[in-house]
Formats: C-alpha cells, structure tokens, sequence
C-alpha cells in the first residue's frame, strides 16, 4: 500500500517535471555539419546530437552535412536559411580564414552567433635532438632568417600557418618570408618532425600528445595563456617571451533573420546543453576542453577574432 | 622471442568469445558498407565511433580493426562484379577483374581477391608484429623528395595501363593531371581552374571520377551498341573456384603485392594507391601471358588486391608505433583510441601490452574470419550477373549514384559524376583507356605537392632530389625503366639487322 | 578528296590546345605565390605543356591515320539512359527526393537497355531506393537526400 503509494508519487514528480521541460522537449533541431562526415565539424555536430537528445533537452536532432570549401559552402546555405529558428550549424577558427582565402560571398558576421564550445591550444615543438631549447631560441633565428626556420603544419590559412605567422611577427621577423610548409593530414606533419625535415612544428596539443611525452618532440611553447592542465611542464609561448595566444575554437551558429524569442530559444537549448553532464561526458572521452561562451560573448569574440585572423592573411601574402 | 610471448598473449585477449564476436561484427559491417561506393571503411568507423563509447577498449579497437580489414574486401567486390571501384585503391582491381566477371570467370577473380587478401593480410600482420619498430625508423626518414622520386616511379609505370596506343594513353593521363589542378592549392590555399563555382574548390573526387568514367561509362557504352553486338554476360563458365592453373598463376603476384603494399603502406605518405599500380604493371611485365592483360589477366587482380590489403596492414605500423595516422581511417582510429584515453606511440606497446597486442592479433583473426565469410559468398555474388541485362545496368547506376548521394548530394557533384560518365562513354568509343585519367588525378596532385615541399625545404635547390640516396636510387629506377624499352627496341633491331 | 582528315581527331586536338589554353590563362591570373621553391603555377604550365603537345599530335594524327573508327551507336538506347541521369539531377535538385530519383534512373536505364516495362520498372527502382534511403537512415544514421516520399517514411 505503501510502496504503491510512493510509486504513483513518484510518477506524478517525473511528469511534473517532464511538464516544465516540455517546452524544450518539443524541439526539433537540424545542425548541419560544414562538412564531410568523419571530420572534426561532423564529430561536434554529431556529439551535440547525442548529448541534446541524451538531455532531452531536444525531442529530435537531425545532423546534415554539406561538404566543401572549408565550411563555406555549408555557411552560404546557412545564410539563406533566414530566420529558420531550429537550424544550427558548427564551425570554428578555421572557417574564418576559409572565407577569406576562398573569397567566400558570404560571411560570418551574417549569422546569429549562438555559442562558442569547446577550444584547443596549440603548440610549437622541435625534434628532441635540436639545438632550439625554447621559444626564445626559436624567436632568435625567425628574426635572424625567416627563410632558414621551416615550420610544419595543417592546411594554408588554418590555425598552424596563422599561429606560425604571429610568432614570426611576435619574434620581430617578416611574417612575409615565413617558410611555412602545409601538410595534409597530422600524421604526415608529424612524420616530417620525427624525421627532422623541418625546424619547427605546429598542432594541436592532443596529436602531439604520445611524441612529446615519449621524449622524441620538445615542447617551445603552448599557444594558451597558461599552462595546460594536462601538461604541466610545458611552457607557455608567452613565458618564453613571445607575445602570442591562440585557441583553435569550434562553435555553433544559427541563420540570420531570427527574432528574439527564437535567438533566446536556440541560446537557451546550447546553454543546456553545455551546462549538462551528458555534454562533458563527451568532453571528457573526447579530449575536447569545454570554453563556452555564451551568445554575446561569443558575439564579441568572433568579431575580433575575425579582425586578427583578417590582418595575419594580410601580413602573410595569404590574401591581397 | 619476446615479441611470440606477446602475441601469445595477445591471442588469449582476442580469442575470448566476447572479443571474437566483436571481431565478426565488425569483418561483416565493413564487408557489406565496403561494397558500397563511396562509403569506404573510414566513413564507416567514424559512425560506429559514438556507438562504442560504452563498450570497453580492446572490443572496440578490435572490432575497428575487423572493419577496416572488412572494408578493403568488401571494396573489391564491386570492383571486380560491376566495375565500379569504390575507393581508389581498388582501381587497379577493376581493371581485369571486371574483364573476367564478364567472361565467365568472375568466380575465380572473387576468390584470388579473397585469398590474395587473406595471404597478403596475413604476411603484412607479421610483418606489422616483428618489424613495426624497425620499419618505422626508415619510414620517418622519407623526406617529400624521396615521395617525389616515388611518384615519378609510379608515373612512369603507368605506361602498362595505356593500351595500344601511347598517344591516346597520355591524353588520358594528362587529362586526370588537369582534373588534379582543380580546386584549392594544398600549399598556398588558392583557388585554380574553380571558375567562381564554390562546389569545385575541394577539387575532383577520385571515387566520382572512377564511378563515372567506369561505371557509368560503361554502362552508356553497352547500351549504345546493344542491338549491333548484344553484350553478353556469362555468369559463370567453366569453374567456380580457382583452377589449378589459376592458384599456379595467383600465388606469385600475392607475394610480390605484399612486397609492395607492406612497405609502401607504412610510409607515412605512401598511401594505397601507389603499391597497387606498382604491382599492375609489375605484374603485366612478368606475366607469362602478356596478350590477356586488358581482357581479364588473373595475375592482374591477384597482385593490385594483395598488394591493397597489405598496404591496409602497413598503415598501422606507422599508427602503433608512433601515433601517426596515414590514411583517413587510422586517423579516425586515432580518435577511437583517445576516446578511452589512450595514445598510441612508443608508451602505448609498455603501458597497454594487453590492448595492442590484442588489436593485433585480432588482425589475425579478423582476416580467417573474413576468408571464411567471403568464400562461401562468391557463388551468391556471381549470381548477381545473372539478373537481367536491364536491371542489372539499371541497378549498377542506382549503385553507382547511391555513394555520391549519401557523401555529397549537390548538384553539382552529380553532374560532375555524369558528365565523367559520358566522357568515358566517348573515350571507350574511340579506344582511349579510361584507366590513366584516374591514375592522373590520383598521382598528379601527389607529386606536385611532394615536390614543392622538397623545393621549399632545399630553398629551390633542385639538387636536393639527386643529393639524397632513397630518392636519386627511386628516380635512376625511374629512369631505367622509361629508357630501357627503346634500348631493348634499338638491341633487337641492330640484332635484326645483323643476322 | 573531300575527307582527307578525321574529323574525331580534329575535334580533340582543338579541345586538347583549348584545354591548354584554359590551363595557362588561370595559372597567368594566379596573384599568391610561394616564399620558396615553385609556385602554384608551375604545375599547370607543365601540364599545359602536355596538353599542347598532344593537342598537335592529334592534328597530325587527323590527317593521317586518324583515330579507330567506332561503329554506330544506338542514339535512342543513350537518349533514355541520360535522360534518366538528367532526371536524377533534376530531381534532387528540386527536392524530389532520393526514392524519387532512383525510381526514375531505373526506370529509363532498364528502358535503355530494352526493356518496356516502365512502369513496372518505376515500381521496382521506388522499392529499391526506399530499402536503401532506410538502411542508409537507420544503420549508417547518414540522411539521404530527403522529399516528400521521404518525409512520409519518418
């Protein structure tokens, strides 16, 4: 009698409170992934999908992706997706400098900012057996001769050529002459620095992660603006007197056109979502660090974030 | 010595019976999606990726690895039974395997794939479990001038693909070279040949150019003439199985692919492409019967397939030993290792024996599995020729569609996919070979970032391609092999002439 | 002799020296260069080259051998298979759908090759993309292209 009792008790508590999220549970979403399925943009896209559903903070999440062009294909069809309320999409750092180096008709700014996620450091290393011990030996020679520091990265414009070309700046050398060397895939980058092809490498932390604890890759700096959680004993660029941050970031954004109610709809679902368990449990098996911002922060942050990005390509001789 | 007790060790992980089922699920998941075109093994991965979150390490790398070795069978199938390659590295199988499905032999072409990739598989998991730490020392060593030097090695053996006539080989050749171009310069990250047409920055597809110049091509080129000269398919003629002289002509070109696929697989930029073409035309200058090449030579599939699957194993040596993902699937193993915590690399084979040595023997495991899945299945899949003319070109092109659709839905890939489709249909009708096009696009863009990564360490120093043993020895081999055919021509006609 | 030259051959040694001279005149716009070595130029002024090359062998292959003369293809049989393709493209560009779009592709393929059962063969290629679009959703979790037909399924 008892137990029954606490059990129709119970059940009342789960639907009241299934009540007050219902609002949220009736949502339907769509994130389209800026790319093609495996990569990074559809690996977040797809993770928010089982993390926003796991929650129930959406009924339904259909992930799409649309490949091409460093993600600006996809943010043109975002773009004209005006005031679609239940339409997301992600991206991140690199589609800054893909817009500009593609000469993309589109823009970032054009989109309802809604939140930035998850963010990576960056570091420089060189092969153990190389003479540079720190950034410093390393900003020595760039302002000495660009041309004689090779630096080994991921594509044109990402994040490593532009952190390769704020270090040279930082170190006083011409970011013009840099002699930066775009690899595709992390493996092959990786390999060139093993092999001692090139001076210097730039990734995320995470892909050099296994060498540098191996003792094959010395650490110059991490791009962050204080030492990794995860890596005590690295540096960061700026204790080694060169003046640089840089996060590799990923986010969300939403159509453009929205109207308030919808903006603090969307807004409100990511800042569930990112406050949820289910959302850093997947950090934590994925490696991500969380670096939410919120809507407006996010706003302001993008916006300068495209200023810098836009004078680097310049300096570079990436865009004219 | 050590190395036996680990692996033993690592059979007792990969032989329990929940590990084994892993392993099964995944040889058959990768199997059936690796039929498909355009959904290669990696795609697969990376959506089983989230699934595994909840099962435990070692089962879910294992049953990783029993679909990436699942995916390169499944990749020949379609190769060899419909002449569409989903993934370039079946290319070269297509190439005879289709001949011989056509004529009847599609089971023996099924089977020495199946058995080639069971040996090759076998060999490059022994080489991957003895010689991992000693080949990757040599692997790192290649700088971009020796891939250079490699390229240009490949290139030139293209030649066997080329048909009757070398003038219409090279126009195929440089015709992929120019699809190569188009798109986004991996070095300075602007646009060429695009046109303003966003779709084209990420440049041509190989599958969508192999699908359509082949499958589709083929397909328009059968209709086009079916009422003067009905094509006839023979599901299957004479044996089913492998005759005695088909295992005496298959075993060599197992062997040799291996030699080729290990090595060149464990590079970090090697790739799987480049082994395959090495071993066609290898394979077509050993043959004893050189006349069959282009219309169904059996040495020509045993090779390029053995050579695909050991260079699958290969990638893994640079992957274990050092983290370093080479192809898109490692690099999604990658992120299936970090997702527990783990990285691969030199602390991985100290601190984790049990997992690795487990991956690895599971790589065993998974390649009996996968022959004694696959064998039984020949005699359904050649029935497949058996459906009705109509239906069965009706179905190769929904096929053939379905990959591009899932991958890429625009238009404009779809055209682009068309249009290769009727070029290959005109190219068949005035006898230029399809095959080269493909070996451009693939090869071309390789050899032209290689090399401009050499100058741009060297400073533009060209030199630095002859100062450098690995690559002055791979472009003297490169060279023997352009000139050695005239001099042998111009020996045999002073011969001539004085007899 | 009023045919002295081939005329397949003709056609693509123009297409082959036009080809060409595409390459060259997007390399010459090219603005970005390499700090080191060669350029995103020179690549397309080798392949450029080639294509010059070839082009004018064709010319002399024109008025010589010219090329392997094929026999007469069957226009109707191409007609209905491209016209299939051109629907697919259409389709799916319109948001008809991939059910939609396979339908029509088997269907005039099967034509094609001489079938005449169009619409038992609709039939067959709608069944046939439905079991796909399904196993493509439900296992693979990849959407194909979606229309009404689709839309009905979910």
């Amino acid at each position: 009698m008892l137990t029954s009792f606490i059990k129709r008790g119970a059940v009342a508590a789960v639907a009241l409170a299934g009540l007050t999220t219902a609002a949220f549970a009736q949502m339907e979403l769509k994130i389209m992934a800026p790319a093609a399925p495996g990569g990074g943009w559809d690996g977040t896209a797809r993770s928010m999908q089982q993390a926003l559903t796991a929650a129930g903070i959406a009924k339904s999440v259909q992930v799409t992706n649309v490949t091409g062009a460093g993600g600006t294909i996809g943010l043109a069809q975002l773009i004209g997706a005006k005031g679609d309320g239940h339409q997301l999409m992600v991206n991140g750092f690199v589609m800054v400098g893909a817009i500009l180096l593609n000469k993309s008709p589109v823009n970032l700014t054009q989109a309802t900012p809604i939140a930035r996620l998850t963010a990576e450091a960056l570091v420089v290393v060189v092969p153990t057996d190389s003479p540079i011990k720190s950034a410093k030996d390393l900003a020595e020679r760039v302002k000495a001769d660009p041309a004689k520091v090779t630096w080994a990265g991921g594509s044109a414009g990402g994040a490593d050529h532009i952190l390769a070309a704020l270090f040279t700046e930082a170190a006083g050398g011409d970011a013009k002459k840099i002699n930066y060397i775009p690899f595709s895939g992390g493996g092959e980058a990786l390999a060139a620095m093993l092999g001692g092809r090139v001076t210097a490498g730039i990734s995320g932390y995470g892909e050099f992660e296994g060498q540098i604890k191996a003792g094959k890759l010395r650490v110059v700096g991490v791009s962050a603006s204080k030492r990794l959680a995860n890596a005590p004993d690295a540096p960061t660029l700026k204790e080694g007197g060169v003046n640089v941050e840089l996060l590799n970031w990923r986010s969300v954004v939403a159509p453009p056109g929205l109207s308030d109610a919808q903006k603090t709809e969307l807004s409100g679902a990511i800042d569930k979502l990112a406050k949820s368990k289910e959302w850093a449990e997947i950090l934590k098996a994925r490696g991500w660090d969380d670096a939410y911002l919120g809507s407006a922060e996010f706003d302001s942050f993008l916006k300068a974030e495209t200023v810098r990005v836009e004078k680097v390509m310049k300096d570079v001789g990436l865009v004219k | 010595m050590e190395t036996l007790l680990s692996l033993a060790n690592g059979f007792s992980v990969a032989l329990e019976p929940s590990k084994l089922l892993f392993c099964l699920i995944g040889v058959f998941l990768g199997t059936a999606v690796g039929v498909l075109p355009g959904i290669g093994p990696a795609l697969t991965v990376a959506l089983l990726l989230p699934v595994t979150f909840k099962l435990d390490p070692a089962g879910s790398l294992i049953m990783f690895a029993g679909i990436y070795y699942g995916g390169m069978y499944g990749g020949s199938t379609t190769a060899i039974l419909l002449n569409a390659p989903g993934e370039s590295a079946s290319l070269a199988t297509a190439l005879e395997g289709s001949k011989m499905a056509k004529a009847g032999r599609g089971g023996p072409a099924l089977a020495t794939a199946a058995i080639g990739s069971f040996v090759a598989g076998l060999i490059a998991t022994i080489g991957l479990a003895f010689l991992a730490p000693w080949l990757v020392e040599i692997a790192v060593k290649f700088g971009p001038w020796d891939y250079f030097a490699l390229m240009i090695v490949a290139f030139v053996t293209v030649s066997a693909t080329f048909g009757d006539s070398p003038l219409r080989g090279l126009t195929s050749l440089f015709l992929g070279m120019l699809l190569g171009l188009v798109g986004i310069d991996k070095l300075t990250g602007q646009a060429r040949l695009t046109f303003g047409v966003p779709e084209l920055l990420n440049g041509v597809e190989v599958t969508t150019l192999a699908v359509g110049l082949f499958a589709v091509g083929e397909a328009l080129y059968v209709a086009s003439k079916r009422w003067r000269e009905p094509e006839e398919i023979i599901p299957i003629k004479g044996s089913l199985w492998m005759t005695k002289q088909d295992w005496k002509r298959s075993w060599a070109p197992w062997l040799r692919g291996t030699a080729f696929g290990f090595p060149i697989g464990a590079l970090p930029a090697g790739g799987a492409e480049v082994p395959t073409f090495l071993s066609y035309s290898t394979e077509k200058k050993l043959c004893k019967y050189p006349e069959e090449f282009g219309k169904g030579a059996i040495e020509g599939v045993a090779g390029p397939e053995a050579a695909n699957n050991a260079s699958a194993a290969g990638t893994l040596v640079p992957l274990l030993t050092l983290g370093l993902p080479t192809s898109a699937t490692a690099a999604i193993m990658l992120a299936g290792f970090q997702q527990y915590g783990l990285n691969p690399g030199p602390l991985l084979f100290a601190e984790k024996p049990d997992l690795v040595w487990g991956l690895i023997a599971s790589l065993f495991v998974a390649n009996v599995l996968l022959v004694i899945l696959n064998l039984p299945l020949i005699g359904l899949w050649v029935r497949l020729l058996a459906i009705p003319q109509p239906w069965l070109y009706a179905g190769i092109l929904v096929f053939a569609t379905m990959g591009t659709l899932a991958v890429n839905p625009s238009p404009v890939e779809l055209g682009m996919l068309f249009g290769f489709g009727y070029l290959g249909y005109l190219m068949r009708r005035y006898d230029y070979p399809v095959a080269p096009m493909v070996v451009g696009l693939i090869l071309g863009p390789m050899a032209e970032a290689q090399l401009r990564r050499a100058l741009q360490i060297s400073l533009g120093d060209p030199m630095i391609l002859l100062e450098n043993p690995i690559s002055a020895t791979l472009l003297g081999i490169a060279f023997i092999a352009l000139v050695a055919p005239f001099v042998m021509n111009g020996l045999n006609k002073f011969k001539a002439a004085e007899d | 002799m009023s045919r002295s030259f081939d005329r397949p051959a003709l056609v693509v040694a123009i297409l082959l020296l036009a080809a060409a001279a595409i390459v060259a005149f997007d390399a010459s716009r090219q603005t970005i260069t390499s700090n080191y070595g060669v350029g995103p130029t020179a690549m397309p002024y080798v392949v450029c080259a080639g294509l010059t090359v070839l082009g004018l062998a064709h010319f002399i292959v024109a008025f010589k051998d010219g090329l392997p003369k094929p026999e007469e293809a069957d226009g109707k049989a191409l007609l209905w298979i491209i016209g299939g393709l051109v629907g697919l493209v259409a389709c799916i560009a319109l948001g008809g759908g991939f059910i939609i779009a396979t339908a029509i592709v088997f269907a005039c393929t099967a034509r094609g090759f001489g079938r005449d059962a169009l619409i038992v063969d609709i039939v067959i290629g709608a069944v046939l993309g439905t079991i796909i679009y399904v196993v493509f959703l439900k296992l693979l979790t990849l959407s194909l292209p979606a229309g009404p037909l689709e839309a009905l399924l979910s």
